[in-house]
């Protein structure tokens, strides 16, 4: 009997949370022209026009971009930081760690606000430039805090071990430390990856003529037609997404390093 | 342990000097905009912003929608939860993937199919016409509600999460031990299950509760400007009106209630080692 | 007093598709002392939560006192579990943990404070009214967990392998705390467990399981003296476990002329039971070890491997010499299958 229950609650839940994703499949899909569900007759047509769309493939690459190299960049900060923040015994370490969490805390809207201020329009940053700072401060507390994690994981005196063995630092570093935590590091990447990708409050104020990202393209689409192309894109990056974890989860085990 | 500190540093360092300069002194100017005025530190910018009952019921608004969403999304947590940890290990996994899913999906699609539920052609308002509930179909974009359920959806998962794992570390037969001894169903809940996951729920709280008062795109997509929140107010300060301060003041009362919450996490999570 | 205060009848109980216990007949005494025993995975665990009432079954009935209990919930039907992990409340200190039930009950606070005080002095632990289980020793959280479910007075009390956790001077020392215990409330208890020597320490009655089946129900002494198959043989301490064939005792290694008619199929000797030094048979020592009161040799012979023991006064006999031995009728365990 305990059993129904589960299935009911559960289901319920599942439904609340998965449902409008399914919904957003199939008005994507629909033969019809205004965006409905369930959909007048079923076809690809929005999912092929989604690619079309010129100002897409750009706000399309622009993501990308900020994706990947913010990501990477936070990697090739936080990495070192959080080897020593784990390693070392260092002068205000709890300090440090605060600042570098600190983007988390901090609403997005007021990051992007205050980069457009301060940095763009006195310092006469590129919105490009200052995009690409505020994903990769935005990246940097889910880098530290993963690969901090994997790190505890690991214990200390495989290095030392690999010291007397005859390496310096550097080696040891290289040839034991990160073997062992490559998966923390990708990790790290993917969830810094997907997380820029989707983000909007904080590239709301830093887009202008030209330089969108994705999500905020799809909004300013968004307010002008009421078509399904923009359910079908939605379902698109939901799947682009997915597949990244997907794969991800297969290739490590994923879940672990969250 | 390595004691070299200088080396430490220097690796340490880029990171939070990046941190530092490209963030937290940019934030930290644009926050002390609001206490600025002609004549020097002031609260003035405070005064004047809750003096304007838009604000006021703005502010209002967006705390009780955070509230709301916060504690819905803990009893229904609860019993999803519950039933998770309860389920056999590969059943287990699927359920949970299947709840973390969702996060992993771009706010803006995860808002948008609300519109197509909800709208006037939408989905809940063609069976209620369907059903001769009503004749015409009744607003349900641009409502509280419909921003509720809009942030309900997108921060579930955390709330569940965080309950799950909290639920994982009670030990094992305490639940059965309760129940040999004559405890009812609620009776196990309040005395035994609440009290050992405390933390998870003050966690899951307070990550949903944040998440609903910093949302912006649900907000915006369901509630547009009849259901303002102090994020889509920020933008429409900025925007519209240039008009700086109060978009300042706003942010400040963001960061801290934000900055509140996280603190008192951490108070939680450590009070008990 | 009833001799089927606890009746299983034709009891079935199943994980998912899987059977554990098919068919199972038990009646239980009231106030004795009984112990499910068997190897991990018998079933011995799955029934005992079925008369908790944490496992439904999938078919047959169980009575408690007279009282058809079998749908009824875990919260119902006054039994007490004492959990092999003791699952105290964390968060609770000792005093509430005992006094849990209790104010289950509404009772008046009064009356809840003295039956906890007295419920914490029987298992002796007067003065750690205050402390958390993470303060308390592996025995002394045992005891806070009997306490918890005696104070309930409860029909029937239910260990789940009580005395595995414990290190060797405190398992004798809780081994006479429950017996005493059991003594002066005169409740119906039942405990599981897989050590043999616990079983015929503390039971009345011994129910020995396998596969979901009961192998040998009996007194201590009936199951140790007269053990009636090969399982039971060897759960009970018999090493030498041989076939009978004709004339001769057979195993997959080989065989040994048998001195003496066999009426049953089997036959088995402890090694105690082994005449050692002296005999017709021989067999090369493979190991010798020191235990005390004798010598256990290891001796390969015809027959395969012979567990014997020596009285420890006899000269030991190096590895890979030869003793000579006997399987004396005298000592010989008949078995059926």
């Amino acid at each position: 009997m305990r059993n129904l229950t589960t299935y009911i609650i559960l289901g319920l839940t599942l439904t609340f949370l998965i449902g409008p994703f399914i919904i957003i499949i199939f008005a994507g899909a629909s033969a019809g022209e205004a965006l409905a569900f369930p959909p007048d007759g079923l076809s690809l047509k929005w999912y092929l026009k989604v690619f079309t769309i010129e100002s897409f493939r750009d706000s399309f690459l622009l993501s990308m971009f900020l994706a990947i190299f913010g990501t990477v960049t936070a990697l090739l900060l936080g990495v070192p930081a959080a080897y020593a923040l784990n390693r070392y015994d260092l002068p205000g370490a709890e300090t440090i760690r605060t600042i570098v969490a600190a983007p988390i805390i901090v609403p997005g809207i007021i990051v992007g606000l205050a980069l457009l201020r301060y940095l763009v329009v006195p310092l006469d940053f590129t919105v490009t430039m200052a995009l690409f700072m505020a994903h990769t401060a935005l990246v940097l507390p889910y880098a530290v805090r993963v690969v901090s994690s994997s790190l505890n994981n690991l214990r200390a005196d495989m290095e030392e071990a690999a010291v007397l063995l005859g390496c310096t630092r550097m080696q040891a570093f290289t040839k034991v430390v990160l073997p062992n935590i490559r998966g923390g590091v990708l990790a790290a990447f993917i969830l810094g990856f997907v997380t820029s990708f989707n983000q909007v409050p904080v590239s709301l104020f830093l887009s202008g003529p030209g330089v969108k990202t994705l999500p905020i393209d799809m909004l300013a689409y968004m307010e002008i037609t009421y078509d399904p192309s923009v359910a079908a894109l939605s379902a698109l990056l939901a799947f682009m997404s997915l597949t990244i974890v997907f794969v991800a989860e297969r290739l490590l085990g994923f879940s672990r390093y969250v | 342990m390595f004691f070299n500190t200088r080396e430490g540093l220097a690796l340490a360092l880029p990171a939070a000097f990046f941190a530092l300069l490209l963030f937290i002194l940019p934030v930290g100017i644009l926050l002390s905009e609001a206490f600025q005025s002609d004549t020097g530190w002031t609260l003035q910018g405070y005064f004047d912003f809750f003096a304007k009952p838009l604000n006021r019921t703005v502010f209002l608004r967006t705390l009780k929608l955070g509230v709301l969403v916060a504690g819905t999304a803990a009893v229904i947590g609860y019993a999803a939860a519950f039933c998770i940890v309860n389920l056999s290990a590969s059943a287990r996994g699927r359920v949970f993937g299947l709840v973390v899913l969702p996060l992993m999906i771009s706010p803006v699609a995860r808002t948008y199919a609300w519109i197509v539920i909800l709208g006037r052609t939408g989905i809940v308002n063609d069976t209620i016409v369907g059903l001769g509930l009503s004749d015409t179909p009744i607003r349900l974009l641009f409502t509280e509600t419909a921003v509720f359920l809009g942030l309900l959806q997108l921060f579930m998962p955390l709330m569940i999460i965080s309950l799950v794992s909290a639920m994982e570390n009670i030990p094992r037969d305490v639940i059965p031990a309760a129940r040999v001894l004559g405890a009812n169903w609620l009776q196990v809940f309040f005395k035994v299950i609440l009290p050992l996951t405390k933390e998870g729920l003050v966690v899951g709280g307070t990550l949903v509760f944040t998440g609903a008062l910093t949302a912006y795109i649900t907000p915006a997509i369901l509630g547009g400007s009849k259901v303002l929140m102090l994020e889509t107010l920020l933008y429409q300060r900025v925007n519209v009106s240039n008009d700086f301060v109060s978009a300042s003041v706003i942010a400040m009362i963001l960061i801290v209630m934000s900055f509140t919450a996280n603190l008192l996490l951490k108070r939680i999570a450590t009070a008990r080692k | 007093m009833s001799d089927k205060f606890v009746r299983l009848s034709d009891l079935t109980l199943s994980y998912g598709k899987t059977v554990a216990v098919p068919n199972l007949d038990l009646d239980i005494v009231e106030g004795e002392l009984i112990a499910l025993l068997g190897p991990s995975g018998c079933g011995k665990t799955t029934t005992m939560r079925a008369i908790a009432g944490l496992l439904t079954p999938a078919s047959g009935t169980i009575e408690i006192d007279g009282k058809d209990v079998t749908r009824l919930a875990a919260n119902k039907r006054g039994i007490g579990l004492v959990f092999q992990s003791y699952a105290l409340f964390p968060h609770l200190s000792a005093f509430e943990n005992v006094a849990f039930g209790l104010r289950l009950q509404r009772m008046p606070e009064a009356e809840v404070r003295s039956r906890t005080q007295a419920g914490i002095a029987t298992v002796g632990l007067t003065g750690f009214e205050t402390r958390k289980p993470a303060e308390m020793s592996g025995g002394q959280q045992q005891r806070v967990a009997l306490a918890r479910s005696l104070v309930m007075d409860p029909k029937v009390l239910l260990l789940d392998e009580p005395l595995s956790n414990l290190d060797a001077r405190l398992r004798l020392e809780m081994r006479s705390e429950l017996q005493r215990v059991q003594k002066d409330t005169g409740v119906t208890m039942v405990f599981v467990t897989h050590d043999q020597s616990e079983a015929l320490a503390m039971a009345d009655r011994i129910v020995l399981m396998k596969d979901g089946k009961i192998e040998q129900l009996g007194t201590p002494s009936q199951l140790y003296a007269e053990p009636a198959t090969a399982f039971a043989a060897e759960f009970m301490g018999f090493e030498n476990i041989f076939r009978v064939e004709g004339e001769n005792l057979v195993s997959d290694a080989g065989q040994l002329p048998l001195g003496f008619t066999a009426k049953a199929p089997m036959l088995a000797w402890r090694p105690g039971g082994v005449q050692v030094g002296h005999g017709p048979f021989s067999g090369r020592v493979l190991a010798s070890n020191f235990a005390g009161a004798h010598r256990e040799y290891v001796l390969d012979s015809q027959i395969g491997q012979i567990k014997a023991d020596a009285p420890i006064e006899t000269v030991e006999v190096p590895l890979g010499h030869n003793i000579e031995f006997d399987l004396p009728q005298s000592t010989a365990r008949p078995l059926a299958a």
